[in-house]
């Protein structure tokens, strides 16, 4: 059968339930305001009080709206795994639907949702001096787009094989954060200790904050060919989606 | 042509306290017909409905599957999105079975028709009450209008007017079809609506057939006795053999088959309590049971 009209289905369920509980809404727009606030108002001010470069603020923000990705992409990829023990995933499992439109309707909904949250912290950018143009906003939110579908790929298989929140939420933490923190999120990786550079470079995490700078007119990682960093990160949000349908595509025996 | 066929089928759990064996070569032929899997906890009746769904691996033996339309499950539980109205989970569940718009619309209006959902259409399942959700459940199941339908437990946690309520529909929908239905339970009563009842203790058969025929097996009356202590049981258990008629007990209760109304007045010991009645489901259930579990005779 053709996966599109089941994924499509699943994906308009997951974006329906995000639309009828107030407390989600809220959430997810509340939280990158904060950060907004926080970035606008106050860092920025403290920064240039200490007469340091205010661009450091504005180099952060696009790792902070990929750490906003980052949450929201969490928090997506968890649902499986109530509902796979009393939800309607238990439905689409024995449905002829193939795995992966599961797997791409959650995916889906759940970027799109985190998207919508980076680009809300990436609004700070004009407040910082930083001008964005209309192509680089929509490369920037495509950039924040794989981060999230590599992020809710990569959730959804973990979340399959843990089978418990909190098991979930330590492993995802666990992986997730050192990620981040070595990805050039909060510091150039041009200028970073050998090691840390190493470390940065083999990190799929840190091509995409490059992308999307880059896509900003911001620095992204040097010396490299043009348009490596999209590539890698592409290549990274495909092979979790990849890894997320096979893990699901096997039959559980638990008890 | 059988449709589904379920050859030696193995089912083991393993963790970290040993190996449970939860199916142990069960084979099970389904024709356009209902059947009950009645059993204790335990017994590999959920397992059974997984493997038969598909969400669970046998370690070994095998299913064919020749039904088309797929096949529809009710769960235990409803699988039924809580913030999504009865329409909107439907249609999931219709674009989940690759139905066209159009075929989703005219099948949610003839089985809501059926189920008498009409009106609760487009309320969101969180409203609904526990025997309207299961309702809208087994509307979801039968949507696609499957060749199999698996119902596991599905009117537990329900009372007895939702019950009733969900086997009328059950009954209804089923009248003239050649869908196949399984249905796993822990009531007699419920089992005895089915064209053939197959018990599962420890993971095997013990026996499968149609209910009157199993009841027949019993004879024409049941001699139920209690005791004051189950050391009487071994006494009450040899007297039955002297009057030819077989007995299984448990505990401090022994049930004697093939029963006549002269053998309630002469059983020895102290017995609290006889009774002597007509044998039902839940004697063939109880007679088998005890039989797999107590090493008891038939």
């Amino acid at each position: 059968m053709n996966g599109m009209g089941a994924a499509i289905a699943l994906g308009k369920r997951e974006l329906i339930r995000q639309v009828r509980q107030p407390s989600r809404i809220v959430a997810s727009i509340v939280t990158p305001l904060l950060v907004w606030v926080f970035f606008v108002g106050g860092f920025s001010s403290a920064v240039g009080q200490n007469n340091t470069d205010q661009n450091l603020t504005a180099y952060m923000i696009p790792g902070v709206a990929s750490l906003t990705v980052m949450f929201a992409s969490i928090f997506a990829s968890i649902s499986l795994i109530q509902d796979r023990h009393d939800g309607v995933l238990r439905a689409a499992l024995i449905s002829p639907a193939p795995r992966w439109s599961i797997v791409v309707g959650k995916v889906g909904a759940g970027a799109l949702v985190a998207m919508l949250q980076g680009l809300v912290v990436l609004a700070a950018l004009p407040f910082l001096g930083v001008e964005m143009s209309v192509l680089g906003a929509i490369g920037a939110c495509v950039g924040l787009g794989l981060i999230s579908i590599a992020l809710i790929g990569l959730g959804l298989g973990l979340a399959w094989i843990v089978d418990s929140s909190q098991g979930f939420h330590g492993i995802m933490n666990a992986v997730l954060m050192p990620m981040w923190l070595t990805s050039g999120a909060v510091f150039p990786i041009n200028d970073a200790a050998g090691w840390l550079k190493i470390i940065a470079m083999a990190n799929p995490l840190s091509w995409a904050h490059s992308a999307i700078r880059g896509s900003l007119g911001m620095p992204g990682i040097e010396g490299v060919p043009v348009g490596l960093d999209w590539l890698i990160s592409a290549m990274f949000a495909g092979g979790c989606i990849v890894l997320a349908t096979a893990v699901m595509g096997q039959a559980s025996k638990r008890r | 042509m059988k449709i589904i066929e379920v050859d030696q089928l193995r089912v083991v759990y393993s963790n970290k306290d040993g190996d449970r064996v939860a199916l142990d070569g069960v084979s099970l032929g389904v024709g356009g017909e209902s059947i009950a899997l009645l059993g204790p906890n335990g017994a590999g009746k959920s397992t059974l409905m997984g493997a038969l769904a598909g969400t669970l691996t046998a370690d070994d033996g095998t299913i064919r599957r020749n039904y088309e339309n797929g096949l529809g499950v009710v769960f235990q539980t409803p699988a039924l999105d809580e913030l999504l109205t009865v329409r909107e989970n439907l249609a999931l569940a219709g674009a989940l079975h690759g139905m066209t718009k159009n075929a989703i619309g005219s099948a949610i209006n003839s089985i809501t028709a059926s189920l008498e959902l009409t009106d609760r259409l487009d309320q969101q399942v969180r409203h609904l009450s526990g025997g309207l959700k299961r309702r809208a459940d087994l509307a979801r199941a039968l949507l696609p209008n499957p060749g199999l339908l698996l119902l596991d437990e599905p009117t537990s946690g329900l009372d007895v007017e939702a019950r009733a309520s969900l086997w009328s529909s059950l009954d209804s929908i089923r009248n003239g079809s050649e869908m196949a239905v399984i249905y796993a339970t822990h009531m007699t009563e419920e089992a005895a609506k089915a064209d053939r009842v197959v018990l599962l203790a420890d993971g095997k058969i013990v026996i499968d057939g149609a209910p009157a025929e199993l009841i027949e097996g019993l004879g024409s009356s049941v001699l139920r006795i209690r005791l004051p202590d189950e050391t009487q049981a071994e006494a009450i258990k040899a007297w039955s053999k002297e009057i030819g008629c077989p007995s299984v007990s448990r505990g401090n209760e022994v049930l004697i088959s093939h029963a006549k109304p002269e053998h309630a007045g002469k059983c020895p010991g102290e017995p609290e309590l006889i009774t002597l009645a007509a044998p039902t489901l839940e004697d063939v259930y109880l007679w088998h049971a005890r039989s797999s579990f107590s090493g008891g005779e038939l």
